[in-house]
């Protein structure tokens, strides 16, 4: 193999890994900045377990808190 | 299509017809939902002294709600029954209250103030928000009883409608965390540091529990976090533990080990340190740090006597750190 051949094949090389890199890093940005951004969740109509009409509230909760 | 929740640091990826850890917020047609809004398992009216809150308007009635589901699922849970049920199973039936609702029987029943306690208000995040919102309109108070286990986001919106809150800090290990809570420490700290930063008045609980997290070097650790980050003035309570849910193998916390622990924490230079769950009349008293002199005294959720004189001490004058009125 030349040195001018050597040189081209480097040099390609060298340009693959920088594209891949790039490529990676970018995704992962995307990803980042995706995962700071927070939506709300929506409402549901109905509840899906048994309702039921409401206490007496002025009993303290037996719950911890 | 997958949605990612983004409320907590799980971030649950959640596939279509299913729900996140949480169990109460799920991908229904690609759409992220939450199924209990508006939709508490659990009201009460309640001592705010039970929170447990003891420098946030003294003596005063909170209405308390919870919805099921957490984000946690600690081995320890005391609400266990609410917080890691499932809705559609049918075994907690709910009781349909609006935030609109919320807040009028807030003021039917002349409670200053809403807490969003019991299971854990971050995964049911928007029914807290929105009954947050429309509290404040209404001039009433909002209180947050959390782990704390939320992402920076989320949690900086919904502070701004929030006036206080107790937040655990269950231990100061990660390990802890990952193998008691399935959660990590780091959030929980960044949590308790932002609503520091929000000016929300924050007291600290830590359940000690024996064995796991009741070392004496721990319990240090533990205090020297809360006077560096939060303060010298943040009231911490130690609460003792009783076996329960997937922890049954382990003694109910002793009155000493709670003491050493409120010992500890004095020692390391926090100002109020308090003892919960476990009859204590000392642990249940705040006293002035400057004199020493009795400011409250407690039994139970009762106060005894109230010594304040609006915001300080009625003998050294010292400013007591807490939301008097």
């Amino acid at each position: 193999m030349t040195r001018r051949k050597f040189v081209r094949r480097l040099i390609k090389a060298c340009t693959v890994i920088a594209a891949g890199v790039f490529t990676l890093g970018s995704k992962q940005g995307s990803r980042e900045a995706k995962r700071h951004k927070f939506v709300r969740a929506f409402r549901v109509k109905g509840y899906p377990g048994p309702v039921k009409p409401m206490q007496n509230i002025l009993k303290q909760g037996k719950w911890s808190g | 299509m997958k949605v990612q929740c983004e409320l907590c640091p799980k971030l649950c990826l959640i596939q279509p017809g299913q729900s996140g850890e949480c169990r109460v917020r799920i991908n229904i047609d690609g759409v992220l939902r939450t199924v209990v809004y508006g939709y508490p398992c659990s009201i009460h009216i309640d001592p705010v002294e039970k929170k447990p809150l003891f420098h946030f308007l003294p003596g005063s009635s909170i209405l308390s709600i919870a919805t099921i589901g957490c984000n946690l699922h600690c081995k320890n849970c005391q609400n266990w029954e609410i917080s890691q049920a499932n809705p559609e199973e049918g075994n907690v039936p709910a009781y349909n209250c609006p935030p609109e609702r919320l807040v009028a029987e807030a003021n039917k029943y002349q409670c200053p103030s809403l807490a969003y306690t019991y299971t854990d208000p971050i995964v049911y995040y928007e029914y807290t928000y929105d009954s947050a919102k429309l509290a404040h309109e209404a001039g009433l108070r909002n209180v947050l009883v959390t782990a704390g286990y939320v992402n920076e986001q989320p949690w900086k919106k919904l502070l701004q409608h929030v006036d206080a809150a107790n937040i655990d800090l269950k231990a100061i290990t990660e390990d802890f965390y990952r193998e008691v809570c399935s959660a990590t420490l780091k959030p929980v700290q960044n949590a308790l540091i932002l609503a520091k930063a929000s000016e929300v008045h924050l007291e600290v609980t830590n359940l000690v529990i024996p064995t796991l997290n009741d070392e004496p070097e721990q319990l240090r650790e533990l205090s020297r976090w809360i006077k560096m980050n939060l303060g010298a003035d943040t009231p911490l309570h130690f609460s003792g533990f009783y076996p329960r849910y997937q922890m049954r193998n382990l003694p109910a916390t002793s009155l000493k080990t709670l003491e050493t622990a409120r010992k500890i924490a004095m020692s390391e230079g926090l100002n109020y340190v308090y003892i919960g769950n476990v009859a204590s009349r000392e642990g249940q008293n705040t006293y002035c740090p400057g004199c020493k002199k009795l400011l409250i005294e407690r039994s139970g959720y009762t106060i005894l006597q109230n010594r304040l004189r609006q915001d300080r001490c009625p003998d050294c004058s010292k400013e007591i750190y807490g939301v008097w009125k």
